[in-house]
């Protein structure tokens, strides 16, 4: 059990820059998320940690050691594949073992320790089948079992789930977050999907173009998203983002016009909510446009309307009821704006 | 992979490709521009009793003998081999040009010295042979398509057998049946109505025998390549390209053949790189007095009974490889602008 | 292509080009191998082509309808069996070094992300145009020098050298088709990275090195310009030897000799084809795909 310690890590091939001067620490027993689009740099990072890729500058400290130099065989870590990884000539039971047999962990500990582990991941009647043989989900378990069997200093996921269908999705992601409870070792866990992200993280890395954008604990990042690259990303549907200006507290723009915000700024601004903290009201409000199309959900409706250049998104009680193309009212609580700089930083609202 | 690691697992195959087939290039090169020693003579003057003296030029086979051990690679000539008659023949060709009245008179004389009727073979050969047996190839390969599924097996079978033998073997086998005295010969001179007919003795003849040979042992290679992409036609695009109102012909043209461009181009690159280095069919057809090829030169001054002549065979090698690098020259132009376009 | 409106004249059509094609391939081997166990005169039936059916002067000449006699000539009179022996050597030894210098570099070449890892991979491909005998002539003033010439060890190593190009190529190709995972995943789990070569990928490699050890051996086995410029007459292997045959034709027997020993030749090329006919085509079509 270790901590991580990244100290301004850059990965670079030529002029691309997969990963720009990053630098995290991440405590003992932390199960930290790194999300953001494909090709944002967060494999890299993670591959990194392994050893799996060259690092171009910066240190990667496992505990108290540099690991820069070190083979990956020899940063004691494990690592969960996307596409699993699992030897297809080995029977599930060889492929646990094989981490110990490699390792040269003494013999008669073996059968113990691969039991145990398939065990926690409730596979203990397939030992003897071939990966050939299994299901997604199976060879996902697979993967988790050789993980957790050699109690590593942490565990390294990149998108364990992004290969299952939605149901397995979900099983085996409560089975990861019952296994960190339990084991309670660091974990660092890839993935581009925010709700893996939001459920399973003690904290978040969004990155984005190989720089990390926010680092915080998953509902900050939902309340308070740190730019708008972070706000667009997270939230379904992503926050509605509208250029304007703003001054004494009053954001106009020709869609909508937004009174009493605290932020003591003025110029130019980008002004985002969220579809579920706006109120639709039959009469006034500050948003008023044509539906551009309906969609129930169950529990509640999505409006989308088309406002300028700009598409807006609603979210109403299960009994609202529009066509396409009668106009909607809105009107949006200023507590519930976000107010982003030119540089897309966010604004603090001072009292908060 | 990192260098370190890179540099281990190449490194037995770099050097034996380093040793065996970079190195002799450069061999090749310089062997070629020396010649052999020609033989040391000397003068002795014999006296006899009555007839007086006479002077005799006898070859010291003691001093040549050394001088070749100490020189093994013969004495320096510089480009000389390669301008000779057996070669480039350049003042042969000089020669040619101001004493033929036409282009036709000229080109025959030309296509007379040695290294130009061998030039002329080898590339006519390989643009005959390679296109004719791609073609073949692809109708087999349509053709096999159709037939039911039983005989799939035993045709793929039957049709490996031209591509994997031995090419002297083949050439041979074809040889034995269609010279004078085989089976196909005689069913030749029956349908010519000229029982002295025979392959050997009509170029035009023999150069045809020589394509049909290569047509049949290439043909399997693209067949079974054509077969394979056969199989993996997107089935959608058909079916949607018959909904459109495609024709059966329409639709090979349309959608199988533009799928199996990409795997004709592998073909045809390899096949020319095989057709170019023709050797063992003249060998076998017996065929040096009416074709020889580049490689068969090449191979013919270093199989000369008195004396093999590196110095030759270097001179064709080096030119031979030339010719090779050229016709690679597409495919490496296309490589090179694929690959910088790419990123990293 | 499927069974949507089948037209049967066209079936009709293909099935009978089929068939031509399949005399055309098959029957000049048939031919040779029935004409083997004939005498010269019926071998060559100047005078009635069903002579080389019946066998009327092999009848006459030797009193059965088939002779052994071509065979025995080449096998035991000719030494033969020696050519044989050394074309065994040659091909195994061949075979099982290309393969171990072509695994490790083509794994090599199929894990390097590194840009001189494309430009091996070119010029291979260019080495592998070279016409084999223009490097043979590169080979034997140093082979004298080193005195060196002559010995089946040099012919085996310069074999394993020429093929290199093509075998990197090929199993470079098998060794993509392994996905990344497989080696990432053995190193972390405590593997170095020989290790993971080893136990990992190479058991899920065979059928790969199995089908470009078909193709490292016909190479070997089928190659005249490398063999018959580099071997003793006595230690001459199976090609060299039948075409050393071909110039002593002149004698009556002495093409038999010659077409005995072809169909002999052939005979291994032949079970190869019959045992192993899914992996040739599968190396093929793999080549294509990935080359």
């Amino acid at each position: 059990m270790a901590e991580i310690n990244l100290k301004g890590i850059s990965r670079r091939w030529g002029d691309f820059v997969g990963v720009d001067d990053l630098t995290l620490h991440i405590p003992d027993r932390e199960f930290l998320v790194l999300l953001g689009p494909s090709g944002c740099g967060k494999s890299t990072t993670m591959r990194m940690i392994a050893g799996l890729e060259e690092v171009t500058e910066g240190e990667i400290w496992l505990g108290d050691k540099m690991v820069n130099r070190l083979e990956p065989k020899d940063r004691d870590i494990s690592m969960v594949f996307q596409s699993y990884g699992l030897y297809p000539n080995m029977t599930v039971y060889e492929n646990i073992r094989f981490p110990l047999r490699i390792r040269k962990v003494p013999k008669d500990q073996h059968h113990e320790r691969v039991m145990k582990a398939a065990e926690m991941v409730e596979l203990t009647g397939f030992l003897d089948r071939r990966p050939a043989a299994l299901s997604g989900g199976q060879r996902q378990r697979v993967a988790l079992a050789r993980a957790i069997v050699r109690e590593p200093n942490a565990f390294l996921m990149d998108e364990p789930l992004s290969n299952l269908d939605a149901k397995l999705r979900v099983s085996t992601r409560a089975q990861i977050a019952n296994l960190h409870h339990t084991l309670k070792t660091t974990t660092i866990y890839v993935t581009h999907d925010q709700v893996e992200a939001m459920t399973l993280a003690d904290r978040v890395v969004v990155m984005n173009k190989g720089v990390a954008q926010q680092v915080a604990p998953p509902m900050e990042i939902y309340d308070r998203p740190a730019n708008t690259f972070v706000a667009s990303f997270i939230g379904a549907p992503a926050m509605n983002l509208i250029e304007g200006e703003i001054a004494g507290g009053t954001f106009t723009s020709p869609v909508l016009r937004v009174e009493g915000l605290p932020h003591p700024v003025s110029g130019p601004v980008t002004l985002g909510f969220r579809a579920e903290d706006v109120e639709v009201v039959s009469e006034g409000g500050n948003l008023s446009a044509p539906v551009y199309s309906v969609e129930k959900l169950g529990d509640s409706t999505m409006f989308a309307i088309r406002a300028k250049e700009d598409m807006i998104a609603l979210k109403a009680g299960k009994a609202a009821d529009m066509e396409i193309g009668e106009t909607v009212h809105a009107r949006i609580p200023p507590g519930a704006c976000h107010v982003f700089g030119p540089d897309g930083q966010r604004v603090e609202a001072p009292g908060l | 992979m990192p260098h370190r690691s890179f540099l281990f697992f190449i490194l037995p195959s770099a050097i034996a490709m380093i040793l065996f087939i970079a190195l002799p290039i450069g061999s090749v090169l310089v062997q070629s521009l020396f010649v052999e020693h020609g033989q040391i003579l000397h003068e002795v003057e014999t006296c006899s009793p009555f007839g007086g003296c006479t002077t005799e030029t006898r070859v010291d086979a003691e001093a040549t003998n050394a001088l070749r051990a100490a020189q093994p690679l013969g004495r320096f000539n510089g480009l000389g081999t390669y301008l000779n008659r057996n070669h480039l023949a350049t003042g042969e060709i000089a020669a040619f040009w101001s004493a033929s009245g036409s282009w036709g008179q000229f080109w025959s004389r030309v296509s007379q010295l040695p290294f130009y009727r061998a030039l002329g073979f080898t590339i006519a050969y390989t643009l005959v042979v390679t296109p004719c047996g791609i073609a073949l190839g692809f109708w087999i390969a349509l053709a096999v398509n159709r037939i039911p599924k039983v005989l799939k097996g035993p045709v793929i079978f039957v049709s490996l057998l031209p591509m994997i033998i031995t090419p002297l073997i083949g050439s041979l086998v074809l040889y034995w049946m269609l010279n004078s005295r085989g089976i196909l010969g005689r069913a030749l001179q029956w349908i010519a109505d000229d029982p002295t007919l025979s392959i050997g003795s009509s170029g035009p003849l023999t150069w045809a025998v020589l394509f049909l040979y290569g047509i049949w042992i290439a043909a399997p290679f693209s067949f079974v390549v054509f077969y394979a992409g056969l199989q993996t036609v997107p089935q959608d695009t058909l079916e949607s390209a018959m909904i459109d109102g495609a024709s059966r012909w329409e639709r090979v043209r349309f959608v199988v053949i533009p799928h199996l461009v990409p795997l004709a181009t592998f073909v045809a690159l390899v096949q020319l790189m095989d057709n170019f280095r023709v050797l063992e069919p003249i060998v076998g057809f017996n065929a040096q007095a009416r074709a020889t090829s580049l490689s068969f030169i090449i191979f013919n001054d270093l199989k000369a009974e008195n004396g093999q002549l590196f110095g030759s065979a270097a001179a064709t090698s080096m030119m031979t490889i030339l010719f090779v690098v050229i016709l690679l020259m597409p495919v490496l132009i296309r490589t090179w602008r694929d690959f910088s376009r790419k990123p990293a | 292509m499927t069974a949507h409106r089948p037209s049967r004249l066209l079936s009709v059509f293909a099935t009978l080009f089929v068939l031509v094609w399949m005399v055309t391939a098959g029957f000049p081997f048939l031919w040779t191998a029935w004409g083997s166990f004939k005498v010269e005169p019926d071998f060559f039936s100047r005078v009635d082509w069903t002579n080389a059916l019946t066998g009327v002067n092999t009848v006459r000449q030797t009193g059965g309808a088939f002779t052994g006699d071509g065979y025995y000539g080449a096998w035991v009179l000719n030494d033969f069996w020696a050519a044989a022996l050394s074309t065994a050597i040659v091909t195994v030894a061949t075979v099982t070094l290309s393969l171990i210098l072509g695994t490790l570099g083509g794994y090599a070449l199929a894990r390097s992300g590194y840009r001189y890892a494309f430009w091996i991979l070119i010029v291979a491909l260019i080495f592998r145009a070279m016409p084999h005998i223009t490097l043979v002539s590169g080979y034997l003033v140093p082979f004298f020098e080193l005195n060196i010439w002559g010995t089946l060890t040099t012919s085996i190593i310069v074999l394993v050298a020429i093929n290199q190009p093509f075998t990197l190529w090929m199993l470079h190709s098998f060794f993509l088709s392994v996905p990344r995972d497989l080696d990432e995943a053995a190193m972390v789990d405590g593997c170095t990275r020989f290790q993971a070569f080893r136990t990992v990928i190479l058991p899920v490699m065979w059928p790969g090195i199995i089908t470009t050890g078909l193709f490292s051996f016909l190479l070997a086995y089928n190659d005249f310009a490398v063999t018959a410029m580099l071997l003793r007459q006595d230690n001459q292997t199976m090609i060299p030897k039948i075409a050393s045959f071909l110039g002593s034709i002149q004698n009556e027997g002495n093409v038999m000799f010659a077409v005995s020993s072809v169909v002999s030749a052939t005979v291994p090329l032949f079970l190869l084809v019959m045992f192993f006919q899914r992996q040739i085509v599968g190396g093929l079509t793999a080549g294509a795909v990935k080359g």
